[in-house]
């Protein structure tokens, strides 16, 4: 357990980041707001941000909002949305280097690639340690498919560069290695956490609803495609299925082209992008959720769903697969099996019931306090 | 009942401490991986190439030299060899059938009775138990030329029914588990009489998980463990008789030869005649030993996971599924089969226990998940219910 920083007292972390909720809520959002939150008690955290519109609400830690000035629209104090995502990125970079503020600082934590060219200035600038945290990296978000240069580039500066590196799953890790020939003995494995008040209502009664749940970005990245092949086998037995795809992104007409393809647009709903609010009312109105990423390097829709109480089938490349026992695994391309296990999983309630529910407890392992004590851990040992 | 003890049994005799030894060999034979697009065209359940390879290894590393071990130090042990296990090794052809004629023929072996399906039937069937336990006791008795007098259910699956079943089946000899509920108030180390008045003797499950379970494990604060160490344990145990009950497995497989498990068998009848102590069966003791008190147990006890109840196989939702579906195939025209699917290997595989009891459960599963299990064995209930069953 943490027992505290001793003499750290008065020195601070500051954490180069991207996302925060509510302006954004991804993952990587979702993550710095609740990790931070929980290291907060401990010590002072400096968290650099770009100053989106919406960026308002009450934090344990200090955020310090970084105007961009390319790359982006609206203007350099509320920020919309980044038009040219890359350039805007460098411009961000660049501020933050600007707006550093190096008193008492005796960490500096970057998240991703987007953060890691400050980072790693200033940490050459005024000799600080460098932690860097991979959420994900080029080779996931593009599949493998057209992988951008200049950004694995900068993915591997950040990782060779840093003094720690933290990965969210051995998935990841064994990713980094292999691809930026990181050295394996400065990587920590530290799982991503779930707040489970915001998903669980009451003890779920697995009686049969006949609805499947995809839930994510409409990506290659995300398998979004495997799951409309395995959408087209599964009605093909079953014709009672309801299938939802919650989530927006790139794939979405493809998706909807197969869907009339396969001549099942009846039983599919796509529901667009859903806020993190509406969320648990997904996971909970499903039988199952399926998630046949490509490359996914944890997977927090997983934990989501399982603290729900709803089932989940996975692919063997989606990282929290590794620590979890109580869901269905399959190779992302066999969506013969992924049909086969969504059948099974209709057909037999104590099969719903048993994964769904000692998927639950597993999930609820899975604390944010946990991820932060182990992330204090990397800290000290600096 | 101490008194008639002393006034049957004077002398040296009477005072003499045993050990008995119990040990379960079986393997069952496992479905092999079963597709949903299997249901209907494919008739053809069990896991031939991972039966033999297990049976094979089991057999080189566990059944062979385990029995030899047993012969040339004249060790004597009850034995009870399932059935469906028995199939295999006349399958395979390994050579250790004709180890186990040896022994039961030089007469240090006592041959035990069980369901020749290694299944459930005691707890749901009866006229079904019956039928595996006659098959089994008269296919021992043809094999080895011994007609069994004891009977085991399977994993030591017991309750005072169990007994009366047993007694039924004129057995004269039964045994099971000394759960800590039944030795806060009975120590394991006398005989019993069943309620049905058979000869009941418990396990002393602390003594016989040392061997069976610690044995190797170098975080043990006994490890290692020597025969007269465990002699000085056996020795110290109050009582007339120490029952090291254990899978024979033990031997070769779960505790592998590079542990020593063979060197401290063979150690082991020197330091307990040395203690004063002599190793018999289960027959010869109980024959030697005046009438037991009677010892009532209303409640399902077994020898398997903490819980030493029926939970390993029957403990949750997807497993009383399974066996409800089982059940509901009574009617078939491929009786054989159906039995062969009775093994509670094929259940236990689905049990989502806690613990250090799931460590137990993954080393023996074959599918890698209960959840995959539970899946499998469904769809092949399914191909024979559509194909073999009126239901």
């Amino acid at each position: 357990m943490f027992t505290g920083f001793g003499d750290w007292a008065g020195m601070k972390i500051a954490v180069i980041g991207w996302e925060l909720p509510p302006a954004f809520s991804g993952g990587l959002g979702v993550h710095t707001l609740n990790l931070f939150s929980e290291i907060a008690d401990y010590i002072d955290i400096d968290l650099y941000v770009p100053s989106f519109k919406g960026l308002k609400g009450i934090y344990k830690f200090n955020v310090i909002p970084v105007p961009i000035e390319h790359g982006i629209a609206g203007n350099p104090y509320e920020i919309t949305s980044f038009p040219d995502f890359y350039e805007s990125v460098l411009s961000y970079n660049e501020q933050v280097v600007k707006a550093f503020d190096p008193k008492d600082v005796k960490i500096i934590h970057c998240h991703d690639w987007i953060t890691y060219l400050s980072g790693l200035q200033l940490s050459k600038k005024y000799h600080i340690p460098l932690v860097v945290t991979v959420h994900s990296t080029e080779f996931d978000r593009s599949a493998y498919f057209n992988p951008q240069r200049r950004i694995i580039d900068i993915e591997k500066m950040g990782v060779i560069g840093a003094d720690r590196v933290i990965a969210v799953s051995n998935y990841t890790k064994s990713i980094v290695v292999r691809e930026y020939a990181c050295d394996p003995d400065k990587i920590r494995v530290i799982y991503n956490g779930v707040n489970k008040d915001y998903y669980i209502s009451g003890e779920k009664d697995y009686e049969l609803k006949n609805r499947v749940l995809y839930f994510g970005r409409l990506t290659s990245q995300k398998g979004g495609k495997f799951f409309m092949e395995t959408a087209s086998k599964v009605l093909k037995v079953n014709k009672d299925i309801e299938f939802t795809v919650a989530g927006s992104g790139e794939q979405s007409s493809e998706m909807k082209w197969m869907a009339k393809e396969f001549g099942i647009t009846d039983r599919i709903k796509f529901e667009g992008f859903v806020s993190f609010r509406e969320s648990a009312k997904y996971y909970r109105d499903s039988d199952i959720f399926v998630l046949p990423a490509v490359s996914e390097p944890f997977g927090m829709t997983v934990l989501e769903s399982l603290i729900s109480g709803t089932p989940v089938i996975i692919s063997n490349t989606t990282g929290v697969g590794e620590a979890l026992r109580n869901v269905l695994k399959a190779d992302y391309w066999d969506t013969d099996l992924f049909s086969e296990y969504i059948l099974y999983v209709v057909r037999y309630k104590s099969l719903r019931g048993t994964l769904g529910s000692l998927g639950q407890i597993e999930a609820s392992r899975f604390t944010w306090r946990r991820a932060a004590v182990q992330t204090m851990g990397v800290y000290l040992g600096l | 009942m101490e008194e008639s003890r002393s006034a049957n049994n004077g002398g040296v005799f009477r005072f003499m401490k045993s050990v008995v030894f119990f040990f379960e060999a079986h393997q069952p034979m496992r479905i092999r991986p079963y597709r949903m697009a299997d249901i209907g065209t494919n008739h053809d359940y069990f896991w031939e190439s991972k039966n033999r390879e297990i049976g094979q290894r089991v057999s080189e590393k566990c059944y062979i030299p385990a029995t030899q071990v047993l012969i040339d130090n004249g060790i004597k042990a009850s034995l009870s060899i399932s059935g469906i296990l028995l199939d295999q090794l006349v399958a395979i052809n390994s050579g250790s059938l004709d180890v186990f004629k040896e022994y039961f023929r030089s007469g240090l072996g006592e041959p035990v009775a069980e369901t020749y399906y290694h299944s459930l039937s005691s707890i749901w069937n009866k006229r079904e138990f019956f039928y595996q336990v006659n098959k089994h006791r008269e296919t021992i008795s043809r094999f080895f030329g011994r007609t069994p007098q004891t009977f085991r259910n399977t994993e030591l699956i017991y309750n005072d029914d169990v007994s009366k079943l047993a007694k039924e089946l004129d057995f004269k000899n039964i045994i099971t588990e000394g759960t800590d509920k039944i030795i806060a108030y009975n120590t394991p180390n006398v005989k019993y009489s069943s309620v049905s008045g058979l000869n009941l003797l418990l396990r002393n499950y602390k003594l016989s998980d040392d061997v069976s379970f610690r044995f190797s494990n170098h975080t043990w604060n006994e490890f290692p463990l020597y025969a007269d160490k465990f002699s000085d344990w056996v020795a110290r145990s109050p009582g007339d008789v120490v029952n090291l009950f254990m899978d024979y497995e033990t031997f070769g497989e779960h505790q592998w030869k590079e542990t020593g498990i063979f060197e401290f068998l063979k150690a082991l009848p020197k330091e307990l005649e040395k203690r004063g102590i002599s190793i018999k069966t289960i027959d010869e003791f109980c024959n030697e030993n005046p009438k037991g008190n009677v010892l009532s147990l209303p409640d399902y006890v077994s020898w398997a996971d903490v819980g030493r109840n029926l939970n390993a196989w029957l403990g949750n939702d997807m497993q009383r599924e399974a066996f409800d579906l089982l059940k509901s195939l009574e009617n078939n025209t491929n009786p054989e089969t159906w039995r062969r699917l009775q093994v509670s290997d094929l259940i236990y595989y689905m049990s989502v226990s806690r613990f250090s009891d799931q460590e137990v459960h993954d080393y023996f599963n074959p599918y890698g998940s209960p959840y995959y299990a539970f899946m499998n064995y469904m769809s092949v209930l399914e191909d024979f219910r559509r194909t073999y069953s009126s239901k």
